[in-house]
């Protein structure tokens, strides 16, 4: 499902930061944030940060796209709250195409500053 | 003649009995009315029937505005001190019709479940004048128990944009670039406080 020589060899990190705490990475945490739909190896989440600045959660991730053929992935949110309750409705699915050998980010904020918490819900198609 | 008549009604009976047997296991089964050829589907799909801006655009330019919004400290500053938005017409510059208060509308309900309040407008304003007037004027109403007339509130905030397309085709492919602008305005000074923009490429073979 999850090729975990990819995801040790590749910096993985989750860094959550307060405006006056700043935690060290902690690896392995990315499987604990993702869900994946399918289990494609070419697309994998290669790094994951997130940021609690100012009452509003940060989060980046960094999709790697190991063949070398454009991939096309879906994903979306998932916002939780610190009990681990969703506090926001389904997010729509958004399309996302990851070039061949190529690196793409998603960069968002939570629509709600309720939120303290994630999931990364990705599905990509075997190519 | 007895007996036959006798025989008519308990076959009649036993069909009765069959077909809401029958029945009985149809609707038990599932949930469902109907013939089978209209389903429900996941809202949040992504769509791809066609080029034209569809409900995915929709909702990843809501989404994207909102989270665009949320961030700017002008708004949490605005959720603290409980000041009011309003949203103008977004303008379709686009050569599909489409109603854009979808997309404010999602926008403005989106922001008011982190806090942010705000203000009906001009679409909205006769339904509040009538109520308003139905009140006050027209004597139905006890005077102790009706809403005042001059009590409403107005926007510091008003969110106004624009969506614009550009449709490129041949006679393999169809493409369209789809660009919507937000801002915010200070309605007082008109000063634009905040702006974002999201573009969307939708391409189809012909």
């Amino acid at each position: 499902m999850y090729s975990k020589r990819r995801i040790t060899v590749a910096a993985l990190s989750l860094i959550v930061l307060s405006t006056l705490s700043v935690a060290a990475p902690a690896s392995g945490l990315i499987s604990s944030k993702v869900e994946l739909t399918t289990s494609n190896d070419n697309v994998q989440v290669t790094d994951l940060r997130a940021v609690q600045s100012d009452r509003l959660l940060r989060v980046q991730a960094e999709l790697t796209n190991f063949s070398p053929y454009n991939q096309q992935v879906y994903y979306r949110f998932k916002w939780l709250d610190k009990n681990g309750f969703t506090v926001w409705d389904d997010e729509p699915w958004k399309p996302m195409i990851v070039y061949g050998s190529q690196r793409q980010i998603i960069n968002v904020s939570p629509p709600s500053l309720f939120a303290t918490d994630f999931r990364l819900v990705l599905h990509s198609s075997q190519r | 003649m007895q007996g036959q008549s006798n025989y008519e009604i308990r076959f009649t009976l036993l069909a009765s009995t069959l077909v809401l047997a029958l029945a009985g296991c149809a609707t038990t089964s599932s949930p469902t009315v109907g013939g089978g050829n209209v389903s429900y589907g996941d809202s949040k799909a992504v769509e791809t029937v066609t080029t034209d801006l569809g409900s995915t655009d929709i909702q990843m330019i809501s989404e994207k505005m909102t989270q665009s919004l949320i961030q700017h400290p002008l708004i949490q500053d605005l959720i603290r001190k409980r000041q009011l938005l309003m949203a103008s017409p977004v303008k379709n510059k686009t050569s599909e019709y489409f109603d854009t208060r979808l997309i404010t509308d999602t926008i403005l309900t989106q922001l008011q479940k982190s806090g942010v309040r705000y203000a009906i407008e001009g679409e909205d304003m006769q339904n509040q004048v009538d109520e308003l007037r139905r009140q006050n004027q027209s004597g139905l109403y006890d005077k102790g128990k009706s809403v005042k007339m001059g009590r409403m509130q107005g926007a510091k905030y008003r969110i106004d944009g624009s969506i614009s397309s550009i449709v490129k085709k041949n006679v393999d492919i169809k493409d369209v670039y789809y660009k919507m602008n937000l801002r915010l305005v200070e309605i007082e000074t008109g000063i634009v406080e905040w702006s974002d923009e999201k573009d969307i490429r939708k391409s189809a073979r012909r």
